[in-house]
């Protein structure tokens, strides 16, 4: 089999590669960029390692008889340990996704289930001192915050927060943290992309809140207060792999702070095509890699 | 908040319709639908600032709790179409009214939250947090940054 196949795999550790810079670089808006390039990566890949699985029939009794039959030379395109190491990666790969997929459905129905104990309104507030502030997305969406957030800040501070959740919920960013995770899952080398897209997606937030309430600094000042405000409990030392991925993409709450003391983000359009331009090639090294595939099974039914 | 004056005028020009509105589930039309989102940015921002506060508050009080520039008599407006709805509660205090939240099923929704919270790393991170974990370092520059604000 040619190279083709392999290549998605390589141009997903590329895309990985690249997204810190990136991050650096691209307006906050444009996390759905790095969505889609994640998402036709890790469908290229995929689709590379259904077919890399797929030649695993070659060594099946029923397509060897067929070949002997017709008196066809069977070759084996890949080592059949690729093939079972690829079989082994997409059965993972589907049981990740199906991991991903229900524990989100779980936690924000525990989301909506604290926020309705708390009553209706978009505003929920629960009494714990620990500084927590959600944006729990459904119809209609709602704001959960704990009453340690609020005492931690003072009115325009408050004011910052809800603008920031807002946004979240008007600009669905739920649904473009889940396809990057979905993504992740089927394939973890675009692991960092994720980070990527959630970082892209709180600051995203912050700009917006920003605009809402006309200062970045009051935005930066909210967010260093609720940060400090955790203490120890917002710190998550138990969690290591947890703390690298962040450490990897520079996206804690000190970045984004830095990010709003600087001039607001002046957009590179070239930053966003040249992501994009990644995600289209894998695809055409996948579209390729099936044509190479399906030469190789032409013998099998040449009409 | 630029806008601040047009939401005045608007709150104040609409208090009537306001007790007879549609409940929330149903999307109000397009053309008053900055107007509607405006007020109920509003009143999370007093439902905010009472939750906040250690006891009851007047008007008077809220109104500086919230901070910007809003008219008093928004915030009383505000202050009572909460109270229509059941989000906050009021005591007579001489010829005012102090208010404070209606605290739903408080000690439920806190367990729950704190079950939450407690789940292990996948779970958390499906959660959207508004600020996340502090290095030791960070918190020192954050506390920095601070200090010199203020």
């Amino acid at each position: 089999m040619t190279i083709s196949v392999y290549l998605p795999a390589a141009l997903s550790l590329l895309l990985a590669a690249i997204s810190r810079i990136v991050v650096a670089r691209i307006a906050p808006t444009r996390a759905v960029v790095f969505v889609i390039a994640a998402m036709l990566c890790a469908a290229a890949a995929t689709w590379g390692l259904v077919l890399l699985a797929a030649t695993l029939l070659g060594d099946t009794t029923l397509v060897a008889d067929e070949a002997l039959e017709r008196g066809v030379q069977l070759q084996d395109p890949v080592p059949t340990l690729i093939g079972v190491t690829a079989m082994i990666a997409l059965i993972f790969g589907i049981v990740r996704v199906a991991r991903v997929l229900t524990v989100r459905r779980a936690m924000n129905r525990e989301l909506r289930a604290v926020c309705g104990a708390c009553g209706g309104g978009e505003l929920a507030v629960v009494s714990l001192d620990a500084p927590h502030a959600f944006a729990v997305p459904g119809r209609p969406g709602r704001i959960l915050v704990t009453r340690g957030m609020l005492t931690a800040l003072d009115g325009d501070e408050r004011r910052v927060v809800l603008a920031h959740e807002r946004a979240h919920l008007q600009g669905r960013h739920h649904r473009l943290r889940a396809a990057a995770e979905v993504c992740a899952a089927l394939n973890p080398m675009l692991i960092p992309v994720r980070e990527a897209v959630a970082y892209l997606v709180e600051r995203s937030a912050d700009e917006h809140a920003a605009t809402v309430t006309g200062s970045r600094a009051l935005v930066a000042r909210a967010l260093a207060k609720a940060a400090l405000a955790g203490g120890s409990s917002n710190r998550m030392p138990a969690w290591p792999a947890a703390s690298m991925a962040l450490r990897f993409t520079g996206c804690g709450v000190s970045a984004r702070v830095a990010a709003l003391r600087c001039d607001p983000p002046r957009p590179e359009p070239l930053v966003p095509s040249s992501v994009l331009a990644l995600g289209v090639a894998t695809t055409i090294a996948a579209v390729q890699a099936t044509i190479a595939f399906y030469q190789l099974i032409y013998w099998l039914w040449p009409n | 908040m630029g806008s601040c004056g047009a939401q005045v005028v608007d709150l104040t020009s609409q208090d009537q319709q306001a007790r007879v509105e549609q409940p929330p589930e149903q999307r109000p039309p397009r053309g008053r639908m900055a107007a509607r989102r405006a007020a109920g940015e509003l009143e999370a921002e007093v439902l905010a600032a009472l939750w906040a506060a250690d006891g009851p508050l007047t008007t008077a009080h809220v109104r500086r709790a919230v901070g910007g520039d809003l008219a008093y008599n928004t915030v009383q407006t505000i202050l009572v179409r909460l109270y229509d709805k059941g989000l906050i509660d009021r005591v007579a205090e001489g010829r005012r009214h102090e208010y404070f939240p209606v605290k739903g099923a408080e000690e439920l929704a806190a367990e729950q939250m704190q079950a939450l919270l407690s789940r292990g790393r996948d779970r958390q991170a499906v959660l959207q947090r508004f600020a996340t974990s502090l290095s030791v370092e960070d918190a020192r520059m954050l506390r920095a940054i601070l200090r010199r604000r203020s």
